[in-house]
């Protein structure tokens, strides 16, 4: 594998961003990035999440305008105006997830909207000869050229779209954690495709949280926090402890777990818990009055976990326990009958009635509770609930009136949370609480999770946030490539958390 | 009747003004312009109103300088009420179908109203059966028509208008079949006739029998179901967002294959009240010229119902019905002839795609509709 | 790294290698070569249950009547598959017979400046929906609906509360009787035929016919591809009314000197089932003008069959409302075998 390293020193730099900065509102993403890459290697580009490494690939990519700084590009000042601009530089972006069209063939999607074309027909043979090089390239089967893109896997859509990427001519790759989505079999595909690249010339930015592939595939690092980079670093002379620390910085997380949670039989238990490829073999006991948080990187097998207690996913092994008692959750509806309250990962399509009140949002999840004999609407009730809980959870809103969409994002999740609080919950499980929100609304939502776990609720919540799992947790539990790999008391270190997510092998357990 | 404020029936606020900002705050005539336009824009039922005055004013006008073949004044409208029973209730089934979302719209309505037609018919008009037990039947099949739908489109995933097409031709087909194409129009049938007829109510204004029967009770219940029941708020939940319904331990699949299959009992009891208006059991009662699908669904949309789902309410509804069929009721005396009747099929279209057009600028310049 | 050589494909690769031969996946869907099959079986049935099915006498009025339907499906399955419809294209024909038949009792137009005529006014019927539907930022379906009931009142102007008499044969070179067939060939559908077969050619092998596949897939994702996502909508609602100008002249030509003003009603519904019979996904993306023909024959196939088995007409309704739930439903069956393989 160390055959892909460039030595480094020798290639000129392709691409120079310095003294970079952004802000949104008053919020500012980027204070002082800087990143340098070299012709024809692979550079990695890390840091937890809100550091700043989105922003720098949004302006790389001519998504978004710098307030400062400058963009080189082979040593001469680039102006990346917009994506156009970007393309016409020759830098290509592949995001996490492809922007394909299913029903198209591969060729179509790689030459969508830039047909060759001759006496006013599409020039299918020009284009599935350039088509057929792209996919030798990346090492795809050139038959691929003419299959809808439907009949492929993930992970084959994905080298599509890095096809269509290079189709412009590409000098620089950017990209976005394309191994998050990945089995451990395509992951070494894609390095394959990688590595190909590399060869021909092209310089690669690589974007990833698992910090252990970038030592089979990076030649340097460049490493962000808070907005600021924090230094480049030739892999050689890094480890992934080395470099887990590099990203979390000094400063520790304030824990607000306890060490003192009453020992009780556990009102929630995972036993042997598998699902297909994602997750093999959990063991979970969750006791009332307790947090439990289990964090992984995407990918690693949590949200799988919080599939099938919701109801949404059927386990291919082992088994769900509530209060003692063998249950499985056949569906959401289900999963609430037996006492579990949910919140979604994604707060927007699975959480929020948008253009409804604040009332009707909290509502619709309690609607036999707030029913008389279950088909009347108690009305004056379902007011009264909804003002509780704005009083409850601090929701700023004018009264229970207002539409959601017209909400922060995270008093939007705040009255998605609210739903679940009507009754409470036996088993209360949270999917990434506070994606979207703002820090102030962050730290009101750790504050009330806490307080319904004191009220003897049993809380899983399931997090690629670290500092929120740390944050939050009586237990932490660490999940990578569907595995528990660790477990942490209260108030556990970034490092020891992240280096154990992120693939340190060997001791990482507390 | 509705235009209270209800939180369950789409009575947020618009987003982009979470605060309750009143005209009072601001100072100047524009201002106060700017928050009545903006009224008149977001909100449909104040639309609806603001262009009943306009055409009501405008033909009373005409009757006073002696424009118009007849007099428009409290007789004509109370008579022209007529038309109005099967265009609000089918109308309301709409609402019903469109509010429940996933692209639910229902084109068979017509097709059951024939349908449906022909066995009240036939169990009325030859079968003997007295009159409630035969309207009973007819409002239970017609809520068989809709299940059949509703069994399609929300348990075994089929496109709602597909579905709905598909079914328009069978049902209508059937109609014609059943009776080999006769009409029934027995004795028993006939005199069904006195439910079309017009009793007194105030002075000389007189409103259709099946008006005060049929429309107003079916009226006043779908605004019960959507705005005060458990399943009305589920409606509306799986409209707006039926991924999030799911999430929130909602039946999805339960809640809108009832909403089909009320559509459908809706459309049952509309047949018998085309029955009666014709004294004649027809098998293209509903399917006639452009069926009565298309009007119903005009009428929805321009009461407000949004397409996709999520957005409707009674009182737009029936706004839209009676401005469509009062301004028809004008046209009438204004034009005279085939032009007249000619010159509906124009404002109804025009006023369709010109509230929809509305809407579109609305939510572009003020984010959300009501 | 040339095309020639193609380096042998790996693993489950799904069809054989590219470069050479196809460039796209097979020409024929499955929904087609089942319709094909349906459609076959259906005529040796009939053929066998009465004799008269297989003459010339019955096959050529069963052509002929489904040219109409075949164009004006054409034209709406570049709609759908853009992800529009239109449900406007009875009244566009109402509109368009009107003006054809009066020019030709009015003022004794011929054959060609009448074709060209009512094509031309189907086209400008078209703009309008097309206009509405790319640039109104409404859905199609309400804005059709809408200028249904519009053309209907100009076509009932143009006709002027009566029906239209005497109309000279100008079109009979598109009509059932022996002027209509060259060596037993009806006109209308020979036309039909090569209008198809340019559709079949434009949607399959040109960059814009491509793109609304693209557009109905996704049409914001299609707008960031560099795709001109308005114009091309508003194309597909001009190519329509211009087909249905055109077949507005068919179904002139295919009745007799008298023009009813009920010409033209509910068949927006007849073609919207020939394209979702002919597999054309009604959520967009997906279909193509074969299996439309397919599907407009199978239909009056259906409806000719039901007439010489001396069964009641109407009875073809109730064939073609379930074919359509059958062809969604084998899609639905499919789609979901496809996403769980």
């Amino acid at each position: 594998m160390a055959d892909a390293h460039v030595p480094q020193g020798q290639e000129p730099y392709r691409l120079e961003m310095t003294g970079i900065s952004k802000s949104f509102g008053a919020v500012r993403a980027v204070r002082s990035g800087e990143l340098r890459v070299r012709a024809g290697t692979v550079h990695a580009l890390v840091g937890e999440n809100g550091a700043g490494k989105s922003t720098m690939i949004k302006i790389l990519a001519g998504a978004e305008q710098p307030d400062t700084g400058e963009v080189r590009v082979d040593g001469r000042r680039a102006a990346v105006g917009s994506t156009a601009g970007a393309i016409d530089l020759g830098v290509a972006t592949v995001y996490q997830e492809p922007q394909l069209f299913p029903d198209l063939t591969v060729a179509e999607n790689v030459f969508l909207g830039r047909e060759v074309r001759r006496r006013g027909r599409v020039d299918w043979a020009a284009q599935n000869a350039r088509v057929v090089e792209l996919l030798e390239l990346i090492g795809l089967p050139t038959s691929y050229a003419t299959s809808p893109v439907r009949e492929l896997s993930i992970a084959e859509r994905q080298q599509v779209s890095i096809a269509k990427a290079l189709g412009g001519e590409a000098r620089i790759l950017v990209l976005d954690e394309p191994s998050a989505i990945l089995t451990d079999a395509e992951i070494e595909v894609l390095f394959t495709v990688v590595r190909r690249l590399v060869a021909t010339g092209v310089s690669v930015v690589y974007i990833s949280h698992r910090l252990d592939e970038l030592f089979t595939i990076a030649s340097e690092v460049t490493v962000m926090r808070d907005g600021e980079t924090v230094g480049s670093y030739a892999i050689e002379d890094l480890t992934v402890r080395r470099l887990v620390e590099l990203m979390v910085g000094g400063v520790p997380v304030e824990a607000t777990g306890r060490s003192d949670v009453p020992d009780a039989p556990p009102l929630l238990r995972l036993e042997g818990l598998s699902a297909g490829e994602r997750l093999t073999d959990l063991d979970l006991a969750v006791r009332p009055g307790e947090v439990l948080t289990l964090y992984g990187l995407v990918g690693c097998g949590a949200a799988e976990v919080a599939e099938v207690v919701y109801g949404v996913r059927r386990p291919t092994a082992g088994r769900v326990l509530v209060d003692g008692e063998p249950v499985q959750p056949r569906s959401p509806r289900h999963a609430r009958a037996l006492g579990i309250g949910l919140v979604p990962p994604d707060r927007k399509l699975q959480g929020s009635f948008s253009f409804q009140s604040i009332a009707f949002n909290i509502a619709a999840g309690n609607l036999p509770l707030l029913s008389r004999a279950g088909v009347w609407v108690d009305r004056a009730r379902e007011r009264r609930v909804a003002r509780e809980a704005i009083d409850r959870l601090s929701v700023k809103t004018p009264d229970e009136r207002t539409a959601i969409s017209a909400m922060s994002g995270g008093n939007a999740q705040k009255v998605v949370l609210a739903r679940q609080l009507v009754e409470r919950p036996r088993v209360l499980v949270l999917a990434e609480p506070t994606q979207g929100v703002d820090v102030g609304a962050k730290e009101e939502i750790h504050r009330i999770v806490r307080g319904i776990a004191e009220e003897g609720s049993a809380v899983l919540v399931v997090t690629t946030d670290l500092g929120e799992a740390i944050r939050l947790s009586d237990r932490l539990v660490v999940l990578r490539a569907g595995r528990a790999v660790a477990d942490f008391g209260p108030g556990a270190s970034q490092a020891d958390v992240l280096a154990a997510a992120a693939g340190e092998t060997a001791g990482a357990a507390a | 009747m509705s235009t209270s404020t209800q939180h369950g029936e789409s009575g947020a606020r618009a987003p982009g003004r979470p605060e309750g900002r009143g005209p009072s705050r601001g100072g100047g005539l524009a201002r106060v312009g700017s928050t009545v336009l903006r009224a008149v824009l977001t909100q449909r039922v104040l639309l609806l109103v603001v262009l009943l005055v306009l055409v009501l004013g405008f033909f009373l006008n005409l009757s006073a300088r002696n424009y118009l073949a007849a007099p428009f004044d409290g007789r004509y409208l109370g008579l022209a009420l007529i038309n109005l029973p099967p265009l609000v209730m089918l109308a309301l089934a709409e609402l019903l179908v469109i509010t429940s979302g996933r692209g639910g719209i229902d084109l068979s309505v017509g097709a059951i109203v024939s349908l449906t037609g022909m066995v009240f018919g036939l169990a009325h008009g030859q079968w003997g059966w007295p009159l409630v037990p035969a309207v009973l039947l007819a409002a239970a099949f017609g809520a068989l028509c809709g299940a059949v739908n509703g069994g399609l489109v929300a348990y075994l995933g089929f496109p709602p208008l597909i579905t709905t097409l598909a079914t328009y031709y069978a049902f209508s087909s059937l109609a014609i079949v059943i009776t080999s194409q006769q009409p029934i129009s027995t004795a028993p049938i006939q005199d069904l006739y006195v439910l079309a007829r017009a009793v007194p109510v105030v002075g000389d204004v007189a409103l259709p029998l099946s008006l005060l029967v049929f429309l107003l009770p079916t009226v006043v219940v779908v605004w019960l179901l959507l705005a005060r029941t458990a399943w009305g708020r589920r409606v509306y939940a799986i409209g707006t967002n039926d991924v999030a319904a799911e999430w929130s331990g909602i039946d999805v699949r339960r809640t809108r294959f009832l909403a089909f299959t009320a559509a459908g009992l809706i459309s049952g009891l509309v047949a018998v009240v085309t029955t009666a208006q014709f004294a004649s059991a027809r098998p293209d009662a509903g399917t006639a010229g452009n069926g009565l699908a298309l009007p119903a669904i005009t009428i929805a949309v321009l009461g407000g119902v949004a397409i996709t789902g999520g957005i409707g309410r009674v009182s737009g509804v029936v706004l839209a019905a009676l401005l469509v069929v009062w301004l028809n009721a004008g046209i009438l005396l204004a034009v005279a002839g085939n032009t007249g009747t000619q010159l509906q099929l124009l404002a109804l279209g025009a006023v369709l795609v010109a509230a929809a057009l509305l809407n579109g600028l609305a939510v572009r310049r003020y984010g959300a509709v009501t | 790294m040339s095309a020639a050589a193609p380096a042998p494909p790996r693993g489950s690769a799904p069809r054989r290698a590219a470069g050479g031969g196809r460039v796209l996946p097979f020409p024929v869907t499955g929904q087609e070569l089942v319709l094909v099959g349906v459609v076959a079986v259906l005529w040796v049935v009939l053929g066998l249950a009465t004799p008269a099915f297989l003459s010339s006498g019955s096959i050529v009025p069963l052509l002929v009547a489904t040219a109409p339907i075949a164009l004006i499906g054409i034209g709406v399955t570049v709609v759908i598959i853009s992800g529009g419809i239109d449900v406007s294209v009875g009244s566009i024909v109402l509109v368009c017979a009107a003006v054809a038949a009066t020019a030709m009792t009015a003022s004794g137009l011929p054959l060609v400046p009448v074709l060209l005529l009512s094509v031309a006014v189907g086209g400008l019927l078209g703009l309008v929906n097309g206009v509405l539907v790319a640039y109104g930022r409404v859905h199609a379906i309400i804005i059709t609906f809408g200028t249904l009931n519009i053309f209907r009142f100009v076509g009932l102007q143009v006709f002027g509360g009566s029906t239209i008499d005497g109309i000279p044969p100008v079109l009979a070179v598109f009509g059932r009787g022996e002027a209509g067939r060259t060596l037993g060939v009806p006109h209308s559908f020979l036309l039909v035929a090569v209008v198809a077969a340019l559709a079949w050619v434009a949607l399959r092998h040109t960059a814009g016919g491509r793109h609304y596949y693209a557009i109905g897939g996704d049409a914001q994702a299609a707008r960031l591809a560099g795709i001109a996502v308005r114009p091309r909508v508003l194309l597909a609602y001009v190519l329509t009314g211009l087909l249905t100008g055109l077949a507005a002249c068919f179904v002139i030509a295919q009745g007799t000197s008298t023009l009813a003003p009920n010409v033209g009603l509910g068949l927006e519904l007849s073609a919207i089932a020939a394209v979702v019979i002919g597999g054309t996904s009604i959520t967009g993306g997906r279909g193509s003008v074969l299996g439309t023909v397919l599907g407009a024959l199978l239909v009056q196939t259906v409806a000719s069959g039901i007439i010489q088995l001396g069964w009641p007409s109407q009875l073809s309704s109730l064939f073609i409302g379930v074919f359509i739930i059958v062809a969604v439903g084998v899609d639905l069956l499919r789609q979901r075998r496809r996403r769980s393989a």
